[in-house]
This record gives structure tokens, sequence and C-alpha cells, in this order.
């Protein structure tokens, strides 16, 4: 994924207000830049552990707030239910580090290490799909054999494999994806919103959400030119950059939101926003349940992280047997009821479904409710495929600036 | 020995003033210069260019939003200064036994953090809210109408968050005022006007300055109000905006770096011309 507005108080606030449940997304957007801070803390023992001679665990990067937390339990290492089953079943210990904020930004860490030939101090990072390509075709990642993945060859989705970025998934596998598409009230809007085109309409003038993420707006209007925003070039991008900026001088725009989009759009401030899919069934039970979630028809980003294995990592092995372990539909079914991502493995959408069912056998409603409204959320549909991009590549750093000050243009409204 | 050492005591106390400037501002700023003269990316690395073209480039770019910030600041100070003088001057003057009590009040809100005030008013003032939902719902006010992201709430929400800055350096400079000069110009026939415009206004000129400054300086680089209260609404974009967005989201360091090295300088010039004219002796006297 790329990087959501994030500040450093903005994540205190959340820590206040929001212990309970809470996707990493809604956090990212909510604002981490102290996630940093805290990453980088966390990442001095790793460092110091890295200088020690024997290795004594498995050092696994991942974003903020991506796996279940068992809240009512101490601090590491007892707060990871999940990963703690896969350390007790396999005795070999995961040291799980929340410090990536920004595909960019992590790999600047570890780049050096890599490029130099040296390994850097994660057996296993989670790169975004197109972070996975570039750093597939620098050669800085291992190969992964799949004969010591079974799990993966039994259940992984056929979305969730064989993708643009890595098609025979020779160096990554699927962790969780989502999609970015369109939030909106009915009763606000007075119609369907059904398209992205939709929100430049002069009657919402002033009222509808964009993101500041500069990935999910450009994939967003390039659909709507017909342009594939995946491979579309700087050129296609100037064309999206055009249409976006007239509209933001004209005011259509209230604001390109980070994470606050969420309680505007939930008051009703806006009619029609940008969203995340995972946030509007959060709305629907939580804050607003006449807010509708849309996929737009002209297409929308479609994202996915992934696990992957650095060059020269010392415990290749051991990653591969974590890697098949969240394969495993049980523990993907409990890591899905707690974050609501899309899963990469099969079958886990019914399984939420049958626990919804023993919930309200045994009286519990309000967990059966929340159960079933994750269940349809936690695979994509067929038509969410079809209707889905994945991000522009942007392989090139240049032709990347270029995106970025284009669209910085929009935000400011200077062109 | 002994009159070396007398001659060398001031340079010693200057010690460690000078080394926090150097350490922390001229090292700093250095820094920036270097980095924005810079090109590259994040990923692949940055590497020294002497990219000077990096100045014009930004000031085409970006030069309106600078405008737009000055803009703004200078709103805050003005309208910091209508609201915070009558304040300072009624606790200074006729504050009496409540001075304390009434100076507490003022800074109260610095209790609470920046941030979480803001994302408060945000709530009180948002469409459908605490105010205009009510107005909104006696038929006072149109259902369109909105103040959120627009430039006025981003004014609002810096005067509203540096008034302490303004008020407590008038409080200090009014208080300080010899009431008898006043009596005095009362018998020289001076009209309350004059005695006001002539004496009071005029010896809380060091106030009126030092408070400028502290409104000022932090509005024209802050980017919370637009952030929170404006929504980051293009209208409202400040260069503060700019600087955080190229910072942590387009990874690009030079134009941000290059950003905030002339924000800072165009400040210390705004400043350095501000006090020429005012005299920088209204600051320390």
């Amino acid at each position: 994924m790329s990087d959501p507005e994030r500040s450093q108080i903005e994540l205190a606030i959340d820590q206040v207000f929001r212990r309970e449940l809470i996707s990493r997304r809604t956090l990212l957007r909510r604002g981490a830049k102290g996630g940093l801070a805290v990453g980088a803390m966390l990442t001095l023992p790793s460092l110091l552990a890295a200088c020690a001679p024997a290795k004594t665990q498995l050092e696994w990067a991942n974003w903020p707030l991506y796996i279940d937390i068992d809240e009512t339990a101490a601090p590491d290492p007892t707060k990871y239910p999940t990963l703690n089953a896969f350390i007790k079943q396999t005795g070999i210990k995961v040291h799980y580090v929340e410090s990536i904020n920004d595909n960019e930004e992590f790999y600047g860490t570890i780049r050096p290490d890599l490029a130099a030939g040296n390994p850097t101090d994660w057996d296993v990072i989670s790169p975004t799909s197109w972070m996975v390509k570039k750093m597939a075709d620098l050669g800085y990642l291992e190969e992964i054999d799949h004969s010591k993945l079974p799990l993966w060859t039994a259940n992984c989705a056929d979305y969730a494999k064989g993708l643009w970025f890595d098609a025979d998934n020779k160096y990554s596998v699927w962790w969780q994806g989502g999609i970015t598409g369109l939030g909106y009230d009915p009763n606000l809007t007075g119609r369907e919103i059904t398209s992205f085109d939709d929100l430049f309409d002069p009657k919402f003038k002033g009222r509808v959400g964009g993101f500041s993420d500069m990935r999910d707006m450009m994939t967003l209007t390039l659909a709507t030119l017909g342009i594939n925003p995946t491979t579309a070039t700087v050129a296609d991008a100037g064309k999206a950059r055009d249409k976006l900026l007239a509209a933001a001088q004209a005011g259509q725009f209230r604001g390109f939101y980070g994470n606050e989009y969420y309680d505007s759009l939930a008051a009703g401030d806006l009619v029609a926003s940008v969203a995340w899919s995972g946030d509007i069934t959060q709305m629907q039970l939580n804050d607003n349940d006449k807010v509708q979630f849309v996929v737009p028809k002209d297409g929308a980003p479609r994202w996915n992280d992934n696990l992957c294995i650095p060059k020269k990592a010392a415990w290749v092995d051991q990653a591969h047997k974590l890697f098949n372990y969240w394969y495993d539909p049980v523990a993907a079914t409990t890591l899905s009821e707690y974050i609501g991502y899309f899963t990469p493995v099969k079958g886990v959408s019914e399984r939420i479904k049958a626990d919804a069912d023993s919930y309200r056998a045994n009286g519990d409603t309000e967990d059966a409710d929340y159960y079933d409204a994750v269940a349809p959320t936690v695979a994509p549909t067929a038509d969410d495929l079809a209707k889905t991009f994945d991000y522009p590549t942007l392989e090139n750093p240049a032709d990347e600036k270029a995106w970025n000050d284009m669209f910085n243009e929009v935000v400011t409204a200077q062109g | 020995m002994p009159r070396t050492r007398r001659r060398l005591t001031p340079y010693l106390l200057l010690l460690p003033g000078t080394a926090w400037l150097v350490l922390f501002f001229a090292v700093p700023m250095g820094y920036m210069l270097v980095m924005s003269l810079q090109q590259g990316s994040l990923s692949e690395g940055y590497h020294l260019t002497w990219n000077w073209g990096i100045y014009p480039d930004i000031a085409v770019k970006y030069g309106n939003l600078f405008l737009r910030s000055v803009s703004f600041a200078l709103a805050t100070t003005v309208l910091t200064l209508a609201i915070g003088y009558p304040m300072a001057y009624t606790i200074a003057f006729y504050g009496g036994r409540l001075k304390n009590a009434l100076l507490l009040v003022v800074i109260m809100p610095f209790f609470v953090s920046f941030v979480i005030r803001t994302l408060n008013w945000r709530m009180v003032l948002s469409d459908n809210g605490l105010v205009f939902g009510t107005l909104k719902d006696a038929g006072l006010l149109d259902q369109s109408f909105r103040f959120l992201a627009t430039p006025a709430s981003v004014i609002f929400g810096l005067t509203y968050n540096f008034l302490p800055f303004m008020v407590l350096p008038l409080f200090v400079a009014l208080e300080k005022i010899d009431r008898r000069m006043i009596e005095a110009a009362a018998d020289l026939y001076a009209s309350r006007a004059q005695a006001f415009w002539r004496i009071t206004f005029q010896l809380s000129l060091p106030g009126v300055v030092a408070g400028s400054l502290l409104t000022f300086i932090p509005a024209v680089g802050d980017f919370i109000n637009a952030d929170i209260i404006g929504a980051r609404s293009p209208d409202v974009a400040m260069i503060g905006n700019v600087i955080q967005r190229l910072f942590l989201n387009s990874n690009d360091f030079p134009a941000a770096a290059a950003l905030g090295f002339v924000l800072v300088a165009g400040t210390m010039l705004l400043v350095g011309v501000y006090t020429r004219i005012v005299g920088t002796d209204r600051l320390t006297s």
C-alpha cells in the first residue's frame, strides 16, 4: 500500500480514544508518524540482537495494526494470539515488529545492505505489490520454495496468486489486501452513486471528499478516462491531473483527506467520498448505518501486501514455515475476524459466518452481528475483481516524482 | 589576569546560548540547504548536485502558497491584536485581585493539546454540528452553508490558537505602565482618548511588537489548522501543508527542504524588516 497521511499527535489521540477494534488502515489514516518512532524503538533491540553471535528469533517487519492482538494481555511476547500459536506449534520464536509505515521509507532503510550484498536484519518483510516487483527485479528477494508451502498450494484463493508483479509467486505470497472505492449517504446525494465521475456532479460542490494519497486518486481518475492505471504513462497521468485539478480549482472537493474523511463522512459533512471498504463496514456498524460502499463501475485500486524473504536472510527455512502457517484456514479466519481485509485463504468467509451462527446460538447477538457483517468483506467478489486495478507500477523514480508533482498541484489547486 | 577574565566573561556567558543556536538552528539550516541542492529519490539515495535551479522552480510552483500563508498569518496577527488588546488592557487595568485568575483563564486552553483543541473546534463547527446545525434548524442559515474547510475557518483556528501568545506580552507591557503618567496627561488637559493613544498605547508598543512576532511566526508555518479545520481543502493549503506532504507523502526531500529553507529565511527577513521599522529597542525597553 502507499502512504496515507500521518502525524505523530494524531497517533497519540488514537491511542487514547481507540483502543478497541481498529484496523491498520484506520490507524494509518488516523495518522501514525508516531509509529515511525515506535518502529525505530522496536528496531533498536533487533539491531542489537543482530550483533549477537547466535540468532534466536525470526525477525518480521510488518505494517502497524495488521495482525490480531490480545489487548488484555501484557505486551510482547504474548499479545499476538495467532502468531503465538505458531510459536508454540513450531518452537520458532518470532520477533514481530510493526516497522513499515511507507514502502519507500522502509526500503530506504534496507537498500544499502541489499545493494552491498549484505544480509538485512529481517527474515520476513511485507511490501506492497509494486515494491515486490521493484525488489525482485533488482535481485533483492530470496526465491520461495513452494514444496515447503503445502497449505499455500492447497488453500490460496485464485485472486491471491499469479498476479502481475510476481506471476509465479516466485518471490512473494499474499498477506492481506483491499479496495479503495467510494462511500456515500444516499439520503444526502439523493441518488445512487456508481462511478467516480458522480463525485464531479456540480450539485455536490464542496461536499465530496478526495484522498490525499496520490496512487489512490490517480488510479480512480485514470479509470474514468478509460486508461488502465497499472500501465499508465506520465502523459496519461497528465490527463488525470487536468481532470482533478479543474475540479479542485472549481471547489468541487471539500478537501483531500487522510484518516479524517471517516468522521466527515459519518457526520454528513461529506455526501460522498473516496473510502476504504473495511471502513464503511465499520461505519455502518458503529457510526452511520446509512452510508453505503460502492466499487466505482469504471474501476478502482486494489492493493495487497505480501510476505517476502529479503536476500541473504538467515532463517529462510523458518520463514517458509511461517508463510505456510498463515495459509491454515483456522489461523487465517482468526486473523480476518480481527483485521477484516481481503484474505488470501479460501473458505474464510464461510468460516466467519459459521462463527457468527455459533455466537447467535449462544445468545451473543452483538458478536454474531459483527461477524455476519465482516464475513462478506474478507474476500473480493468476482465483480470486485473485474472492476479493480492494481496501483500504477511507477518503477522509474523520475516517473514517480512526476506523478507526485502533478498530484501536489491538485491538492493545492495550483496549476 | 583578572582583567582578561573580565573581558572574557561576556563571551563565556554567551557560550551556552550560542552553542544552542549553532547546534539547533545554524546546523539544521545548513543541512536543509544542502539537502535542497540534492537530487535523487529515497529508494535510490540522494546525491548532491548543487541543483540551485530548485529555488526558481519552487518559487514558480509555490509562490502563491507563500503569499497565502503570509496573508493568513497577517490576518491572524491583526485579529489577535484586535481581540487581545482589550483583553490584556482590561486585565492589567481593571483586573484587581482577579488578575492572576484571569491570566490563568487566558492560558487555560494550553493545558489541553493544541491538536485536541483544534479537533474539538472541527466538531463544534461542523456543517450540522453544535453551532451551525442549530442555526440551520432554526432557519437562520441556509442548509448549504458551511464554515469548515474555508479560508475564514483556518484564520479563525489560527486566531484562537495563538491568542494567548498575543495577550501575555501585551499584559506584561501594559502592567508595567506607571499610572501616574496617565494622570499627568489628564492634568495637562489630555482627553481620555488622547491619553490612551499618546501614553498607554505608545508605552505598550513593546508588547505589541513581541505579541505580533510570537503570533505571526508560528502562524505562517502552521499546518495543523489547515489540516484539521481546513480539511486539507485546496483553498486553504498553506506552505506548511506542502512541506509536510513533500516530506512524508512524496518523499521529495530536496523540494521540501528548499521550501523549509525559504520559509525560515523569508520569515527572518520579514521579521527583520518589521523590527527595523518599529525599532528593536521596543522589544527591550
